[in-house]
């Protein structure tokens, strides 16, 4: 009996130690397993295109803030196009940048990846959040353009912070979308980019090695991120803790391997705020490293039945923790919008102003996150429909007009009016359709908890008691 | 173990009436009062609160019979009914679709302020509407139907408070749920996040207050009252004993729970009279004290009466037209 256990014991034990050895938590090297490779390579591991975006798109950010109301619209506009259609000139990185204490390596996009954009990999499909009928990049395209002409990417009289609308719609009309609906979607296909052949003619690296980097690379994670805190990967994003980021120890912050973009950032936020109750960051990552094993240890050959459906599993992990990050996000702002209307109504003079401001910008990335969820793999159909009445094309103004379409010139029309209180309740609403239809947890900013918990504290109290 | 403490958890839960500290500091007061102002020896005192006439009399049996019964009822019902959140988050939307109103309007109030006055307006919310229930309890038929249960009671022990029909369980229910959920989303769109409830093991702090002061008196033969000015503001033990009592001039009187102000103000106060012996019950032609079944159905055979006698009546006065505009 007692050598029974033992023999059991040590099975365990050997299990444990199997799959322990076997399950990485960084995401490379992974080893070059393309079969007659003869080069020096080592490490098939390569992402740092999708890096260029991300670098790309933190620069078209920053530069939508640089108009100054109209005068240099041109200048301005041409200026983020570079950004957003990339540019045969050496781009400068306009964000993130080096700061004291935390140097950045990279200070041109092409220092990263040369040839890349944003607007080859941007959303095609219908985009009915926004006005004109167009597709998501006709959307983007208005925004540039607008944003062009706004003083400081701040547009007051219709409501609009421009850097903010721009940047959130593009972390999911971008990257989520080309992680999620391409490279973890149909290049996952048997016969579509296969394993036991190159990505294209002269790499290094198989079809399928390099269709999940890509995949990988949109999420913007560094690749220790399974050890770091939501907190640290929430300071790296901000330029802080460069111990946290400088896993190769050379003082320095390499934008390809250890920095933290939007999509990872905004998971970790979501981990580090609200209920603290969610793992988003970890548990994404956790499914990037694992698939990619998968891939590695099918030793250059092409993926079985089994492994395809692994990998598809570790896909669709990545991809409903991601959608859920994005609502997380859209369900904070919509909590932040709905506090910013309490604050302007108690607010006067130049107070009032300061506070509409930070409302245009939460409203601006509620605006953009609820694009980004319509920009995924599914079509969130009667959803997205009540998302986007809540939300509006634009947030109530000072005036209490909102935007309501554009005109033939794309200039925005605001011929409706709404209260305040009516938009608040939609702020509650929207808040109620994400938690309900995402199955959301962290929840932050969520204006009801505080009636949900006292509902819950007096609960026993409802007493039946009588007399 | 689990089904034993679904049934008698009440007894250690601070948040029900019959907690087990509750009923002891009720014992020490009891024994309090009738040593000090009875000038009772304490022996003599034990012995009349343990008085087994009371405690084991058919009435009280029915009692303990139905607390255990009346369990299950709760255990099924509770979960159907709806929740004060529901009536919460409906009220706050309402009040967010007023126009002339505006939320938060006085979220700078200082924060003890506003929890204070929320479990104020919480507490005397929740006694108002437990009076006002329990008046109309006694004054539509319908409802007389269902509260004799309580009524036919002929001795009374802190567990009398459950022998109650279920269906004035979910009334009484929906009350609390209605008030807790609309005094609530008021606070809330009003004062803000700030608002809390001070509360003591877990219980709204005046319930607290009205629980260790001996609210399980009020069901039992120990007839402390207050002085009078006392009982015109707060109803004693013994205001409520009278409550239960089958003398006719004691009928429809003292439906208060804590607060005596609603009796003085709707105009069905009556002080204690001292030492007067109260009888309690009601005659068998109107309820049984003990026999269980006739406790739990004939409120049905009742109710369906009353049904059929407003019936018969519509159908009288109808004829009557009727026969009033043939003949013109």
């Amino acid at each position: 009996m007692r050598s029974i256990k033992l023999h059991t014991t040590a099975l365990a034990l050997i299990a444990m130690t199997a799959t322990g050895a076997a399950a990485a938590d960084v995401y490379g090297p992974f080893p070059v397993t393309l079969k007659g490779y003869e080069g020096e390579k080592t490490n098939s591991v390569s992402y740092s295109g999708q890096i260029a975006r991300h670098a790309l798109h933190d620069s078209l950010k920053k530069a939508a803030a640089l108009g100054n109301g109209g005068a240099n619209a041109a200048e301005v506009e041409a200026l983020m196009l570079s950004y957003f259609n990339g540019s045969d000139a050496d781009l400068d990185i306009l964000a993130p940048k080096s700061k004291d204490g935390f140097p950045i390596k990279q200070t041109t996009v092409n220092a990263i990846s040369k040839g890349k954009n944003i607007s080859g990999k941007f959303y095609k499909g219908a985009m009915p959040a926004w006005p004109g009928n167009g597709t998501g990049k006709d959307a983007v395209m208005h925004m540039i353009k607008m944003a062009a002409k706004a003083d400081k990417g701040f547009d007051a009289e219709n409501g609009y912070d421009w850097g903010q609308v721009i940047s959130k719609f593009t972390m999911g009309a971008m990257m989520y979308n080309q992680s999620v609906d391409n490279y973890l979607d149909e290049k996952l296909a048997a016969d579509n980019k296969p394993n036991d052949k190159p990505y294209k003619d002269g790499a290094y690296y198989t079809g399928k090695e390099h269709s999940w980097d890509e995949g990988f690379g949109y999420w913007g994670a560094p690749a220790h991120a399974m050890s770091l805190t939501p907190q640290q990967a929430y300071a790296i994003a901000k330029g802080k803790d460069l111990a946290a980021a400088d896993a190769n120890g050379d003082g320095m912050v390499d934008l390809k391997t250890e920095y933290v973009f939007g999509p990872a950032y905004y998971a970790a936020g979501a981990d580090k705020g609200g209920t603290k109750s969610t793992n988003y960051m970890h548990t994404i990552m956790q499914a990037f490293i694992d698939g990619r094993q998968v891939i590695a240890d099918a030793k250059g050959e092409a993926l079985s039945d089994e492994a395809r459906a692994q990998l598809k599993a570790h896909a669709a992990t990545i991809e409903s923790n991601w959608e859920k990050v994005l609502a997380e996000a859209a369900f904070k702002y919509a909590g932040s919008v709905y506090k910013d209307i309490n604050k302007m109504a108690e607010a006067e003079g130049e107070e009032k102003a300061k506070a509409y401001r930070a409302y245009v910008k939460h409203w601006g990335e509620l605006k953009g996150f609820a694009m980004a969820l319509q920009s995924g793999r599914n079509n969130l159909g009667a959803t997205a429909v009540e998302l986007n009445n809540l939300v509006g094309f634009g947030p109530v103004t000072m005036d209490n007009s909102y935007v309501t379409g554009i005109d033939a010139d794309g200039n925005f029309v605001r011929d409706r009016r709404m209260t305040w209180n009516d938009y608040q309740l939609n702020m509650l609403k929207t808040q109620e359709l994400l938690k309900g239809k995402f199955g959301l947890k962290s929840l932050a900013n969520d204006q009801l908890a505080q009636l949900e918990g006292l509902a819950d504290k007096m609960k026993a109290e409802a007493s039946a008691e009588t007399d | 173990m689990d089904v034993f403490a679904d049934i008698f958890g009440d007894f250690w839960d601070p948040k029900k009436r019959i907690f087990f500290g509750y009923l002891f500091l009720s014992l020490v007061i009891g024994a309090v009062w009738l040593v000090a102002v009875k000038h009772k020896t304490l022996r003599a005192s034990l012995a009349q609160i343990f008085d087994r006439r009371v405690f084991l009399s058919s009435s009280a049996k029915a009692d303990y019979k139905i607390f255990v019964i009346n369990r299950f009822f709760t255990l099924f019902i509770s979960p159907l009914l709806i929740t004060q959140l529901s009536i919460a988050t409906a009220v706050f939307y309402f009040l967010l679709s007023v126009d002339w109103l505006q939320s938060g309007v006085f979220s700078d109030a200082p924060i003890a302020m506003i929890v204070t006055l929320f479990t104020c307006a919480m507490f005397i919310f929740d006694d108002f509407t437990k009076f006002l229930l329990h008046r109309w309890m006694h004054r539509w038929p319908l409802l007389w139907a269902i509260h004799k249960v309580h009524h036919s009671a002929e001795t009374m022990t802190p567990i009398t408070v459950y022998r109650v029909h279920p269906l004035e369980g979910v009334l009484y229910g929906l009350r609390s749920v209605f008030v807790q959920g609309t005094v609530l989303s008021v606070f809330f769109f009003f004062f803000g996040n700030a608002v809390d409830l001070i509360t003591i093991v877990g219980v709204n702090a005046a319930v607290f207050v009205f629980h260790v002061t001996g609210s399980n008196l009020r069901h039992s033969h120990i007839d402390i009252h207050y002085w009078p000015w006392l009982e015109r503001l707060l109803i004693s033990p013994a205001q409520h004993q009278l409550h239960h009592s089958t003398a006719v001039e004691h009928y429809d009187k003292n439906f208060g729970v804590a607060l005596a102000v609603w009796d003085w103000l709707f105009g069905s106060l009556h002080l204690s009279e001292k030492d007067r012996t109260l009888a309690f019950g009601l005659p068998p032609e109107e309820a049984s004290a003990d026999a269980l079944l006739d406790i739990y159905l004939r409120p049905f055979r009742d109710m369906a009466a009353v049904i059929r006698r407003r019936l018969r009546r519509l159908q009288r006065a109808l004829n009557r037209q009727n026969k009033t505009l043939k003949e013109n």
